[in-house]
């Protein structure tokens, strides 16, 4: 039992494209940046200057990187990681879902904490977020890590989709979760997510993203990342971008730079179409500009409409050239109406009214326009005909963005929350696997 | 009674009673000497003083000089009396952590006693100065450079960055260069501070930059010992490490490089309205040639819309980029306390500390 004075929790929620943290009982989170991190081999240091390496002032690189993979020199936040530089990989630590790589989370959170927060880890009892469906062995593996790493006094693990509706102020909700690395459906009842029924598809923002880019290369439009232009002024206010070269930037590197731009094009620019999308009556659309950085205005048409349709219609994204086939990416995937529809009948007949009834919609890609829409309209036409299907979403699009921190915020303020903390004596005494039971 | 604004910087803290289109009444160097009384302290038989530095890097790191310091200012300074202490605003700066602010306030109601507090952010408080609620502040300091888009009012958070380098940084480039190039004079860092103000200067572009560094105009200052030095080169390497981070060793853009990009990630509405609002605050901001220098820089710089900076209106005092964080607290005291909008004694006496979070954002 932690009985914790006014000290303020810390809420994290560690999404597939964006960290966020802050403080329990504000309206958003402080530090919101990548949830990507650049590294560095540093193979070609030789054995001699490893000791220096060791006891440099940067924490990012741990010592059990000598052991296994050669020294990497980790660089996190969006502001590293707008700086290029030669040889720099980017990498995300997560993985269809799953945490692959232990040190990469370790280093963001030491970000979080030390350069955006500015708080002291032992001090502050922390409010996790996880995936809705979470295995076991990767909740045991975080609890370790918070405990013995930043020595933490209390923490909890919350799962997403009932931040998610607690943030909207209801106990029973269906959650749908659309973020960057990919859209998962979980029924919350009273509280809990209803395991069995929760489904997930690798379809998300980040895919739109690539599509949307792969979409403007095939039309011969080239998005010049940031560092590859300069300016140059050939006659007084008359600038020109010129292109500067880069042989060692990595291709990772270059992708990522180009993503940021492409997701910007995504968010300003496209729409949920109120009708299927194809492409002979969305032919003759009238074309939005957008400016890209180095000054050059393209013109987007019916990729507006199109990009979003593939959350409803997949097999779109196959008409674009240079996106691995579908059937590889997500094989049961039928849209997201069919995979709402397929997640609220995996559950008892009695709730399933209750949960069409509160659809509530979260994550980046839910902040789409007109997306709320158009989902509601679909699920209409497919859902059973005495079922009243109403889809709730906040107007503000920060709010659909943080839903799951808010919702963090919310609970780790609660007065009748402070005895559920999971606190350092318990761990200690009962070890990581008690989790499960303090968390359920 | 008026209240009274403090504005408490790594170099120079600024007070004074609010009157908002004066300069502050009060600029003294934030920093204090330590000297140890005859048999205090029986360790050590030498008495030493030395230097203490209560605001590290903008944020308050030593509570004790602090609290010496700022007695000083309120009751020699201000003239306040012991028993009748008044309102007080104090400034933030970005990214204040949470502990900080709850310290602070109850250092002011336990130890003096204050009526009334207030706290606001510094870049918020600067644009106020120059009469608008919404734009971005670019506010380089002597121990930090903080860039915070404003939107009515409000810092957007999750885009503000701030960069650990400022003013004392550039002074310490400047030492060792000069120790280069002068290799027989001993310097002293408030020396090397004092030519650093009188001498430094910004390049009009790289080209330029590059010129100035291969020609050899060397100018001779005479330093209050005595001794003399040339100084050639240097003056625009100190100028030229703000546009180019390289210098002094960063992996990073440069200021307006910067700017761009924190503004890339406000939503696409706002960033007309805030890079064409944009605001320099912070003593290094007069050097000369650095307003011409960022205005060229903004033309060159990654992005469709260009910042450009405001003007700040006639009827400031000229030099307020050096202090419009204190100008922009005089401003809000004169809404704020009228309007009991702050904390006072009896909220604080009631809540506690964190009452400030409620009540000042």
């Amino acid at each position: 039992m932690y009985g914790g004075d006014e000290v303020s929790a810390i809420v994290l929620d560690l999404g597939s494209h964006t960290c966020k943290a802050g403080y329990a009982g504000e309206d958003a989170p402080k530090a919101v940046f990548p949830s990507v991190v650049g590294a560095i081999d540093q193979m070609e240091v030789d054995n001699s200057t490893n000791g220096e390496q060791n006891s440099a002032v940067d924490s990012k690189t741990g010592v059990k990187d000598s052991e296994r993979k050669g020294k990497r020199k980790l660089y996190v936040g969006s502001q590293s990681l707008g700086f290029r530089r030669d040889n720099m990989e980017v990498l995300s630590p997560i993985k269809d879902g799953v945490v692959v790589d232990w040190d990469i989370v370790d280093s963001i959170w030491d970000h979080a904490f030390g350069e955006c927060l500015l708080v002291d880890p032992k001090e502050h009892p922390m409010l996790l977020a996880e995936p809705s469906s979470n295995s076991q062995q990767q909740r045991e593996r975080t609890v370790e890590l918070m405990f013995e790493k930043y020595n933490v006094p209390a923490l909890f693990l919350a799962k997403n989709a009932v931040l998610t509706s607690f943030a909207s102020g209801r106990a029973t909700a269906l959650v749908v979760d659309c973020g960057g690395g990919s859209t998962t459906i979980a029924p919350v009842h009273d509280g809990y997510v209803l395991q069995k029924a929760v489904t997930s598809c690798p379809i998300g923002g980040e895919y739109l993203t690539d599509c949307l880019l792969k979409s403007l290369e095939s039309k011969g439009i080239v998005i010049k990342p940031r560092y590859s232009f300069k300016r140059k002024e050939t006659r007084p206010g008359d600038f020109q971008a010129v292109d500067v070269e880069f042989p060692n930037t990595t291709e990772s590197y270059r992708l990522y730079s180009q993503r940021v731009i492409a997701s910007d094009i995504k968010e300003c620019v496209c729409r949920a179409p109120d009708t299927p999308y194809d492409e002979a009556s969305y032919s003759n659309i009238p074309m939005t500009p957008y400016e890209l950085p180095d000054g050059q205005t393209i013109e987007i048409g019916a990729d507006r409409f199109k990009i979003p349709d593939i959350l409803f219609n997949p097999s779109l994204a196959q008409t674009i050239s240079g996106i691995e086939s579908f059937a590889e990416v997500a094989p049961n995937f039928h849209g997201l109406p069919q995979m709402v529809i397929d997640s609220i009948n995996r559950c008892d007949v009695d709730i399933r009214r209750d949960l069409y009834s509160s659809i509530l919609l979260a994550g980046g890609t839910a902040s789409m326009q007109q997306l709320k829409e158009r989902l509601e309209k679909d699920l209409l036409e497919e859902s059973p005909q005495n079922a009243r299907v109403k889809v709730l979403a906040s107007g503000n699009s920060m709010e659909r963005r943080f839903s799951v921190w808010i919702g963090g915020s919310i609970l780790a303020s609660l007065g009748s929350f402070q005895q559920m903390w999971f606190s350092k004596s318990e761990y200690e005494e009962h070890g990581a696997s008690y989790v499960q039971r303090k968390c359920p | 009674m008026e209240a009274v604004v403090i504005d408490a910087g790594s170099k120079l803290l600024k007070a004074g009673t609010a009157v908002p289109d004066q300069a502050p009444p009060m600029i003294i160097p934030t920093q204090m000497k330590r000297m140890l009384e005859e048999g205090s302290a029986a360790d050590s038989p030498v008495v030493e003083d030395f230097t203490v530095d209560p605001v590290v890097r903008g944020c308050i790191k030593d509570w004790d000089a602090m609290e010496d310091l700022l007695q000083y200012v309120l009751y020699t300074g201000l003239e306040w009396e012991e028993g009748n202490e008044g309102q007080v605003l104090f400034t933030d700066p970005l990214f204040t952590p949470k502990a900080v602010k709850e310290q602070l306030v109850q250092l002011m109601f336990e130890t003096f006693n204050v009526s009334g507090f207030y706290a606001s952010e510094q870049a918020v408080l600067s644009l106020y100065a120059v009469g608008r609620i919404s734009g971005c502040t670019v506010d380089i300091g002597h121990g930090k450079i903080d860039i915070a888009p404003v939107l009515e009012g409000a810092v957007q958070q999750i885009s503000s960055k701030r960069f650990e380098i400022g003013g004392l940084d550039l002074t310490k480039l400047l030492a060792q260069e000069l120790a280069k190039s002068n290799p027989t004079v001993n310097l002293n860092i408030s020396d090397v501070e004092k030519i650093k103000e009188k001498y430094s200067c910004c390049a009009e572009d790289e080209f330029a930059y590059r010129k100035t560094q291969e020609t050899n105009e060397i100018e001779q200052h005479t330093l209050p010992d005595g001794q003399v030095i040339s100084i050639g080169k240097e003056r625009y390497t100190i100028g030229e490490a703000l546009f180019q981070p390289v210098i002094l060793g960063l992996e990073a853009h440069g200021i307006v490089e910067q700017l761009v990009r924190c503004i890339s990630t406000v939503s696409s509405d706002n960033h007309r309205q805030l890079l064409e609002n944009t605001v320099l605050c912070g003593g290094i901001t007069a050097m000369p040639g650095f307003e011409d220098r960022f205005q060229k820089e903004a033309g060159l710089c990654s992005s469709a819309i260009r910042p450009s900076l405001v003007k700040p209106p006639e009827y400031m005092p000229d030099k307020l980029t050096e202090f419009s964080a204190w100008v922009g607290g005089a401003i809000l005291a004169k809404v704020v306390f009228p309007q009991n909008q702050h904390v006072t004694k009896g909220e604080y006496d009631e809540t506690g500390p964190s009452v400030v979070h409620r009540k000042c954002f």
